[in-house]
């Protein structure tokens, strides 16, 4: 009758006193519940281990988006400091080989005892009849037709139309182009005429004459138009036919002439250059 | 009987959870102290037997798990669940209010209890945790509660097709062993 008026009184009682051996014991002797204690660990484990491991995968997912996202941001920021210094590098290496043709042109400009006005060329001609370069000097620069074109180390043509701020360039290979040379090795003297795309060749050097593949072509400075002494290219082929009175010699110009950027202009007047006054070495 | 089989894994699949979350949320400040807020809700919501069972085995997971002396959060769990079932008869489970209120006081005299063991146990200070960890457990603890009670309401209606009246209304709202 007692114990089932006080049931509930008894049962919360032992419960409790359950609870404060269990801690007592545990204090006083320090044993961790042994065996109870050890089921529950190994109960939890595999619990813990697929909670860390789903929490683990969702933080990573967070992390690696939030890091995609900002990787967006820097691709992108990249990508544009990218275009940029490609943009910047370009225009160095722009600067630098503009320097060095310029310093080229300056070389020959300190070697030579003529007075020169460095010119950019602004645009080529280079159809079947016509072969010439537009440069971006005229006469308001002191430019006259007729000065002759240079680029290191030789000749390449002569001014025809000058403008104010522009001139045409009659190039040697032009076959109206017209030029009194002379064989370096043997001083035989001819005149180049331009032959298109085959280059130029060389007339009326008689039969007779000793003129070899590889022979330099220089100016011979007779017209009184170019210096005696610039060069003009090679000769690439000597062709002594049967018929008629001269050789046929084809020169192969020293310059390429699709690739000119900058040229000077020989300004020092044209009576200066005749034989015996200035000539180049 | 099922719930008696399937309340240890329940059990530990709670306290696991709430120490792993709590790890990843709060890098081991805090503890989201659900097991507390399961036994208060026992309290007021499951007749003694049951809430007993689930808080004893609650208390002494959490001991195995945390790793203090087992029979600690034992003790302090049954002297809150004893709490919670006397003052359920006076607090309706309904006033959210009420339940995150007692739910702070709870708390804070489970952290009361645990300085006060510790002290006398290990002789150990723990009165500095008060404002920097205990209080903002218990701020936590109270919100975590009413989010708690509210859904099992919600899930005390699902599954008994109403939800169960509070104990001080008709004196048969608990939910019982048989049930």
């Amino acid at each position: 009758m007692f114990f089932k008026n006080y049931r509930t009184v008894i049962f919360i009682g032992a419960v409790i006193a359950a609870a404060l051996i269990l801690l007592s014991y545990s204090l006083k002797y320090d044993s961790g519940m042994g065996v109870v204690k050890k089921l529950v660990l190994e109960a939890a484990a595999p619990v813990q281990i697929f909670f860390n491991g789903s929490i683990e995968g969702v933080e990573n997912a967070w992390k690696r988006y939030i890091h995609l996202v900002g990787l967006e941001d820097e691709n992108l920021r990249l990508k544009n400091k990218i275009a940029n210094l490609q943009a910047e590098l370009i225009r160095y290496k722009e600067g630098a080989l503009e320097a060095q043709r310029l310093k080229k042109l300056l070389s020959l400009q300190e070697e030579q005892p003529f007075n020169f006005t460095a010119a950019r060329v602004i645009a080529k001609e280079q159809a079947a009849l016509s072969k010439t370069l537009w440069i971006d000097k005229g006469s308001a620069h002191g430019l006259k037709s007729g000065m002759p074109v240079i680029v290191p180390p030789g000749l390449i043509g002569r001014l025809t139309d000058v403008s104010w701020h522009s001139s045409k360039v009659l190039l040697l290979i032009d076959e109206n182009s017209n030029v009194d040379v002379l064989i370096q090795r043997t001083r035989v003297q001819g005149i180049v005429r331009g032959a298109g795309s085959r280059g130029c060749v060389v007339r009326y050097i008689s039969k007779i004459q000793d003129v070899q593949e590889g022979d330099v072509v220089v100016t011979s400075g007779m017209s009184n138009i170019f210096p005696k002494g610039l060069l003009v290219g090679k000769v690439s082929h000597v062709d002594r036919m049967d018929v008629g009175l001269f050789l046929q010699i084809r020169v192969a110009p020293f310059a390429d002439f699709s690739m000119l950027e900058e040229v000077l202009v020989l300004t020092t007047g044209q009576g200066e250059f005749s034989e015996g006054k200035k000539t180049l070495k | 009987m099922i719930y008696y089989l399937l309340l240890p894994f329940l059990t530990i699949l709670l306290v696991v959870l709430q120490t792993t979350v709590a790890d990843v949320l709060f890098s081991g400040w805090l503890v989201l102290e659900l097991s507390l807020v399961v036994v208060i809700y026992a309290g007021f919501r499951l007749d003694l037997m049951k809430g007993i069972v689930l808080t004893f085995l609650m208390g002494f997971v959490l001991d195995c798990v945390s790793g203090v002396p087992p029979g600690l959060f034992t003790l302090i769990y049954l002297l809150i669940f004893l709490l919670s079932f006397f003052v359920s008869s006076r607090i309706a489970s309904e006033k959210l209010y009420l339940i995150a209120l007692f739910s702070l006081v709870c708390s804070l005299l489970e952290s009361l209890l645990l300085v006060l063991l510790y002290h006398i146990v290990s002789d150990i200070d723990m009165l500095t945790n008060v404002p920097l960890v205990f209080a903002p457990q218990a701020l936590l603890i109270s919100v975590l509660s009413v989010g708690f009670f509210y859904a099992m309401r919600k899930v005390e209606g699902l599954v008994y097709g109403k939800t169960r009246q509070s104990p001080q209304r008709t004196g048969t709202g608990r939910i019982s062993a048989k049930a």
